[in-house]
Order: structure tokens, then sequence, then C-alpha cells
């Protein structure tokens, strides 16, 4: 026996440490992650990531500026025309909002400040097949900090996880940790969404609630991170079970998370 | 490998994953850089070497995203474990079947990852994410992880090698 182990010595060596990492597995599942050392490997991979986001982006530019120039002329005569349009629409909603603003000022509610905002660009995304996260190139120095909001024009992206001066972590939606308080457009049903790595799922939804498939998931604002009414995702696929008092409803981010260049990170 | 050349490699994954492999992705699917880098290790060192590299590699990893910490660590430690047994297995480093026990591998850990989502998490769309997620994300590692293989086995590069380490024992 003392032979066996004597032999084998390295490659229990190795069993061992894996048993010490399916521990810490464990005790994060129930205690929550881990948060030790995520600042400095944040730090040295963010450095990385600026030289290489920035020479690649370098590269790609020359290419988008010189070589594609023979869109320029069309894009410019659709933008132009697009702009029309969206100044038209403006003035419209600061109508609409004017008057909200004085509706809600006769019947004594707050008033609203729309939240400031840090553009900021992503420079990296993970690969590892548990978890969805991407970086961008502003940190505190910018004012970003620990879970604010981070969207695009078209919705929510995600949350801040961890942030250095330079750099910061988001979670996006679809990261199995990540959770947001959301509600039905439509009938104002209230549920929590979580993420489940290419999509989002709501959870504890009554068998008896009334959601669809195309049915819009709008931020409700109760988490304390996302302001309330902002485009989350869109319902998907629903499944009821009889034999269960809940339904399981999928939905899929509004966001392409997956071609995401520029982000906005709601100050608080 | 010496401990150099892996401490180039942590430093390096992270930033090189991130930032080249991203823009390059196709419909969300990007090739796993450290899966890729483990098996050329697994094949070219041994079981012992290449598990504690999975090890390094994964706990890197898990610090660099969302995931609980360890849990990468585990897989990759076992990814390496096996390319190692594999590597003694191996007559033609350089033969395309190399693709194939990649892909598997590949397709092994992120089944396990998503098994583990589900019974930690539950709700998680298994079906979906296999052909949606999963097997995509195997047969690009697996043509990455055979180019990078290819690179490192060429003729001159092992030549070098070779040339370097005779130097060092005269």
């Amino acid at each position: 026996m003392p032979g066996f182990f004597e032999k084998n010595k390295k490659f229990i060596a190795i069993l061992a440490l894996f048993l010490l990492l399916f521990w810490l597995v464990t005790i994060q599942v129930k205690a929550g992650r881990f948060t030790l050392l995520e600042k400095p490997v944040l730090a040295v991979s963010g450095f990385f990531e600026r030289i290489i986001t920035g020479t690649y982006n370098g590269i790609a530019g020359l290419g988008r500026g010189y070589v594609f120039l023979v869109r320029t002329e069309r894009e410019n005569r659709r933008l132009t025309s697009e702009l029309g349009a969206l100044r038209l629409e403006n003035q419209i909603t600061n109508e609409l909002l004017s008057e909200n603003e004085r509706l809600r000022e006769a019947l004594g509610f707050t008033k609203l400040n729309p939240p400031a905002s840090v553009p900021a660009q992503v420079i990296g995304r993970d690969s590892s097949p548990s978890s969805s996260t991407v970086t961008v190139n502003k940190g505190s120095l910018a004012g970003i900090d620990r879970d604010l909001a981070v969207i695009t024009p078209d919705g929510v992206v995600g949350r801040v996880q961890s942030v250095l001066p330079g750099t910061a972590r988001v979670q996006l939606l679809t990261d199995p940790g990540s959770t947001i308080a959301v509600r039905v457009q439509r009938n104002r049903e209230e549920g929590l969404l979580e993420g489940k790595l290419d999509r989002c799922a709501l959870k504890y939804v009554s068998f008896y609630i009334d959601i669809q498939e195309g049915d819009l998931l709008v931020t409700s604002g109760l988490d304390g991170i996302y302001p309330k009414g902002l485009p989350v995702a869109k319902v998907t696929k629903v499944r009821k079970h009889e034999a269960m008092s809940f339904q399981t409803v999928y939905a899929d981010p509004v966001v392409r998370l997956s071609r995401l260049e520029e982000v906005l990170v709601f100050k608080k | 490998m010496k401990p150099r050349m892996y401490l180039i490699v942590l430093l390096l994954l992270l930033p090189l994953q991130a930032s080249l492999f991203g823009p390059l992705s196709l419909g969300g699917i990007t090739p796993d850089l450290g899966l890729a880098v483990l098996y050329c290790i697994g094949l070219l060192t041994g079981p012992v070497e290449a598990a504690l590299a999975g090890i390094a590699i994964g706990l890197t990893q898990d610090l660099g995203s969302a995931s609980l910490i360890g849990f990468s660590g585990l897989t990759r430690g076992l990814v390496g474990l096996f390319a190692g047994f594999l590597g003694r297995r191996v007559l033609d480093i350089q033969s395309p079947s190399n693709i194939v026990f990649l892909f598997v591998f590949c397709l092994a850990e992120s089944i396990f990852s998503a098994l583990f989502l589900e019974l930690t998490y539950g709700s998680v769309p298994l079906v979906g994410l296999f052909f949606g997620r999963m097997v995509p994300r195997a047969i690009t590692t697996a043509l990455v992880g055979y180019t990078l293989l290819r690179l490192i086995t060429g003729k001159k590069i092992l030549a070098w090698i070779r040339r370097r380490e005779l130097q060092k024992e005269l």
C-alpha cells in the first residue's frame, strides 16, 4: 500500500487539488461568488486588452475610413433623411414629456430626473462556458461604480460587476448570476429575469399569469439597479406545466449582446 | 515547459481571448483559446503537468469572468489530465484526428458546465444551448486548436526547441 502512494503521489496530489476546487465551488453556490484577486486580474487583462483592442481598431479603422469610402455618400443620404424623421419624433416626445411633467406637478408627484450616463467602449469579452461578461474601457475615474446599470439605445445590457480606475467588467443579463426585476409591458405583471447563458428565463411566474410569446419585458425598477421602463427582453417561449404552480418563460435579450461595441453606463 | 513560458501564457491568454477573438466571433460564437492551448500542452507534456496547467488556466479565466471561482479550474484541470493521457498514446502529434479529440473535450466541458448550471440555478435550455452554442463553439475551438498545434509542432519550431535544450545540456 505505501508503495502505491509513493508511485502515484503526483496523481494523488492532483486529485486532492480537484477535491479542493470542488469544495471551493460548493461553498460559493451557497455563499455567493468570492471576489478575491478579481481586481489584479482585471488590471492585468484590462491593460493588455486596451493595447490589443486599440491596435485592432486602428487597423480596422483604416479599412473602414478609406477602403469603404465608396459607401459614404449613400450612407450620408440615408442618415440625413433618418435625422429629419428623428427630429420630428424628438419634438413630439419633448411635447409629451413637458405635458407629463406638468401633470405630475399638478398631481403632486416627485419630479423625474433622467440619470446621467457615461459612454464606454467594449474592449473584451470572456469565453467561459459558464458565464457572460464583457470588459469596458471606462472605470472609476469616469465615475463608474459597482452595480450601475449598463444599456444601449436598444435596451438593457447588464450591470457593472467590478471596477478599476480605467476599466470595468460588466455582467451581461444572460450571465447565470444575473437577476433583473422586470414587468410585462402589456399587462404590468412582475417577475425576476435570470440569465441562462444564451437567453433568459422568468422566475416565479404563477401558472395563472397571462404571458404570451412576443411580450416585451421592461425593467420594473424594484431591484434598485435598473431605472424603470427600459426594454430588457422579448418572450420567445412559454411552457405551462399542469402539475406545477409555476410556468417556465424563456426570453431573448432585445440587445444583440454578441455585437456589442459601445454602451452607456447609468450613473446613480 | 518552463515556468516562465506558463507565466507568459497566463498573462496573455485572457486579453488575447477577450479582445482579439471577441471581434472575430460569428453569431456570438468564439473559439476557446484557453482550451486549445491546454490541449496542446497536454499532448506535448504529460497528464500531471497538463492538469496543473489546466487548473492555472481555468482559475485565471474564472477570475477574469463572472463564473464561480474554481469551476473552470476544475473542468480545465480534468481536460488537461485527459489530454495528457492522450498525448502518451498519440503516435502522430500532427494528425487531423486531434480535431475530433479536441471537439470531444470542448463539448464534454460545455455539457458538464451546463449540467452544473442546471443543477445549481435550474431552467437552463439544454437542447437550445447544445445546438446553438456548445457544438459551434466546439467546432471552432477544435479548428483553432489544431492550427495552433500545427504551428507549435512545425518542424522548424520543434527543431529550434530541441537545439536550445541540447545547447543547455552541453
